[in-house]
């Protein structure tokens, strides 16, 4: 028997909350398969399994555990689960306050079956069921022994046309709004929404655009992009960025109880989304790595990303930070601050404009820019001066050997 | 050419009668051919139209068919009437050892244009000895193509294909439709083995059968018509090779599938439809496959106990129903 523990993710979690499992009691699992999804106040991470045989979760869906919390257990063999089934209660979901309050003016819903639960169909009505993305566990069944037999598939497709049908005939109608969902603001969430209204509500923010040519940008990242595997703009914005810190160091600042602290290690968060959130891995000390060692070291935060074992270590102690909204087709937008940092740096597409040069319009890739800043900490002025050196080095990529 | 109304027996006679006119090595051979035509009439006018090419035998199966196979071997295309179905038993040798094998055991250096002609089937109160539908041993042996038809057409299209075909065919002609008539083409007129025919065409459920059991269930759709309840029926005419095709397209329409023969229900061919149905057409069944077929038991020599051991026109109906899951 082995036990299923909440794992410390970083130094400084002490709980989480135990928001699904992957799995049911009684189910084969092998070491290393995502059995349960955990949710810091920081990430949500999916515990792998310790060992290979058969799970038994104890801790319901929803509970808020201690680190270390024994949560299941993993049984060797048949007998070894029946004493462990017989010992410990299977888990049943802790009552979701969120959900459970009925939305005002929603049509209810049949509740479904308990997870686990083997619904009786017949081929045809699951191969129907799978083409039109019909979940079974709603479809009322009416053949011998409550099997699901097409009639019934058929059935269900009609009611949700006809739902279809009142929902356009609905939209004429000049009925109040009426909610159709409601997401309780929790988890990952919450702290987005606290650190993007805490951001601006105390501090001054202010934003400077321009724009930079960035057809040496462009011949750089061929060059860097030798073996096959192309580096990202996103590695080179990050080395520009920590390059132009190192020459404008008060940019590289917090507020800390009425004093200016500015940082001498420079660690640069780049933005990316991530199951609906926002979420912004650190590199850690870019002025001091090749753009190569910091494409390699993005490349893995994403990897983690996606993977859900992002730690609150890899977010932690970020310095400035980058986001990039080029792959929308965004030029110029109004970045905000990660508080406690000073400044954010906003990337746009990278795409060919016309420029005058030399009296002559001519193609040229372009690249906009958005710097915000705390205007409180940082003047117009030099705010200018250190977005003017990261589109010069854009231009110019030599001068990152300055 | 205009088609006439021909008795299963008639048809067969003509066929016959057209293929030993068109080839001279096809000759028929077994008991009691000359004296009435075969028991049925089933030779009508053949023994005095071709005296040489109709040939008697004492009372041997084993002697019958192993003569029929020699010939084959030989060059000619002989028919073989094995009297009863049931007296296949005494042959059984010769059929499944010797003539479904030669031909591979000599690496195709010898072929086997022989027709083991067979009446069976029950509902004549002829007790267990002479009432038996045995296609599903000869299904079973590698070697053998199987005939099963229903209706005087389709005799005389298969029968002709048999008689020309190069590998031994054991065509079975059920005792009691050799009265059914039915329109025949006259003339050169051959349905090739291992196609079925659709007799009834039906939106709901496919109904899968053969020989006498076809009229069993073209009268039950009848019946559940008169429900609302559309059965196509599909008469296999051949199980070996066997029209898996016609039966796929059918099921793909109607998402059910009822099997239904005379012959009993264990072991016999319909599990092997129903077992194809299921691996090949999963996803197209809206409720299992459902086989219907006699008790398994020797058919008993009371009418009424034979009714109540072979599968009746109320069964089928019934069957189909509960397929549908309709009470």
């Amino acid at each position: 028997m082995i036990s299923i523990t909440i794992p410390k993710l970083g130094l400084t979690m002490e709980s989480a909350k135990l928001l699904r499992w992957n799995v049911a009691s009684g189910e084969e699992v092998r070491e290393g398969d995502p059995i349960l999804v955990i949710e810091t106040d920081k990430v949500t991470y999916e515990v792998p399994s310790p060992a290979s045989g058969m799970i038994h979760p104890v801790a319901p869906e929803g509970k808020e555990c201690e680190v270390e919390e024994v949560v299941g257990y993993i049984a060797m063999n048949r007998e070894e689960y029946d004493r462990l089934a017989a010992r410990y209660p299977a888990a049943t979901p802790e009552e979701e306050p969120a959900s459970a309050a009925p939305a005002h003016g929603a049509a209810p819903q049949s509740s479904p079956p308990p997870r686990g639960f083997r619904v009786k169909a017949s081929p045809l009505a699951r191969a129907m069921a799978e083409e039109h993305g019909l979940d079974l566990q709603r479809v009322q069944g009416t053949g011998p022994g409550g099997r699901i037999v097409r009639a019934d598939i058929l059935r269900a497709l009609e009611g949700k046309a006809k739902e279809a049908a009142r929902r356009i005939e609905g939209l004429n109608e000049p009925t109040d709004r009426e909610m159709s969902e409601s997401i309780p603001i929790r988890g990952v969430r919450k702290i987005i929404f606290d650190n993007m209204h805490r951001s601006l509500s105390q501090s001054a923010q202010l934003t400077l655009h321009t724009e930079a040519g960035a057809e040496a940008l462009v011949a750089l990242r061929e060059r860097l992009s030798g073996d096959g595997r192309k580096v990202s703009f996103n590695a080179i914005f990050v080395k520009i960025a920590a390059m132009a810190l190192r020459i404008h160091p008060k940019v590289n600042a917090s507020v800390e109880e009425g004093s200016i602290t500015v940082w001498k290690q420079i660690h640069i968060g780049l933005a990316m989304e991530a199951n609906d959130a926002l979420i912004v891995p650190v590199v850690r000390r870019p002025d001091a790595k090749t753009i190569g060692e910091i494409d390699r070291e993005i490349a893995a935060l994403i990897l983690k990303l996606r993977e859900n074992r992002l730690s609150p270590d890899d977010l932690a102690n970020g310095t400035f930070t980058i986001t990039n909204l080029g792959f929308s087709d965004i030029d110029h937008f109004t970045p905000i601050i990660r508080p406690p940092e000073s400044a954010i740096l906003g990337v746009g597409r990278i795409v060919k404009k016309p420029v005058v040069r030399a009296d002559s319009v001519i193609p040229e890739q372009r690249v906009a820019l958005s710097l915000t800043f705390d205007h409180r900490i940082i003047d117009g002025a030099p705010g200018a001066r250190f977005l003017k050196t990261i589109k010069d080095m854009i231009e110019d990529p030599l001068l990152l050997i300055r | 050419m205009a088609d006439r109304l021909l008795s299963c027996s008639e048809a067969l006679a003509e066929a016959l009668a057209e293929e030993m006119e068109r080839d001279d090595t096809v000759f028929i051979i077994g008991e009691d051919l000359r004296a009435h035509d075969g028991i049925f009439g089933q030779f009508k006018g053949l023994p005095d139209k071709y005296p040489e090419r109709v040939i008697d035998t004492p009372i041997s199966e084993t002697c019958i068919v192993g003569a029929g196979l020699g010939a084959a071997l030989t060059g000619m295309r002989p028919l073989v009437d094995l009297h009863f179905a049931d007296f296949f038993t005494t042959a059984m040798d010769e059929i499944a050892n010797q003539t479904a094998k030669i031909r591979y055991m000599f690496g195709g250096q010898a072929k086997i244009p022989l027709v083991i002609w067979a009446p069976d089937g029950g509902g004549l109160s002829a007790a267990a000895h002479h009432s038996q539908s045995l296609e599903a041993w000869f299904v079973h042996t590698p070697g053998l193509k199987v005939v099963v038809p229903s209706e005087p057409a389709d005799v005389k299209g298969l029968i002709k294909t048999a008689i020309r075909d190069d590998d031994p065919v054991v065509f079975f002609q059920h005792k009691k439709l050799f009265a059914q008539k039915g329109p025949v083409p006259e003339g050169e007129y051959l349905i090739p083995l291992g196609k079925g025919d659709t007799k009834r065409k039906g939106r709901d459920i496919t109904v899968i059968t053969y020989s006498r059991m076809v009229y069993s269930c073209l009268e039950a759709a009848e019946r559940l018509a008169e429900e609302g309840i559309e059965a196509e029926v599909i008469d296999l005419r051949t199980l070996k090779p066997f029209d898996f095709e016609i039966i796929a397209e059918s099921v793909k329409k109607t998402y059910h599938a009822l099997v239904v023969h005379e012959a009993c229900l264990t072991g016999g061919f319909g599990a092997e439809i129903a077992a194809r149905i299921g691996e090949e057409l999963f996803d197209d069944l809206d409720a299992p496959v459902k086989r219907i077929g006699a008790k398994d038991v020797p058919i008993p020599f009371s009418p009424v106990l034979e009714n109540f051991v072979l599968p009746q026109v109320g069964d089928i109906v019934k069957g189909a129903k509960h397929v549908l899951n309709r009470a």
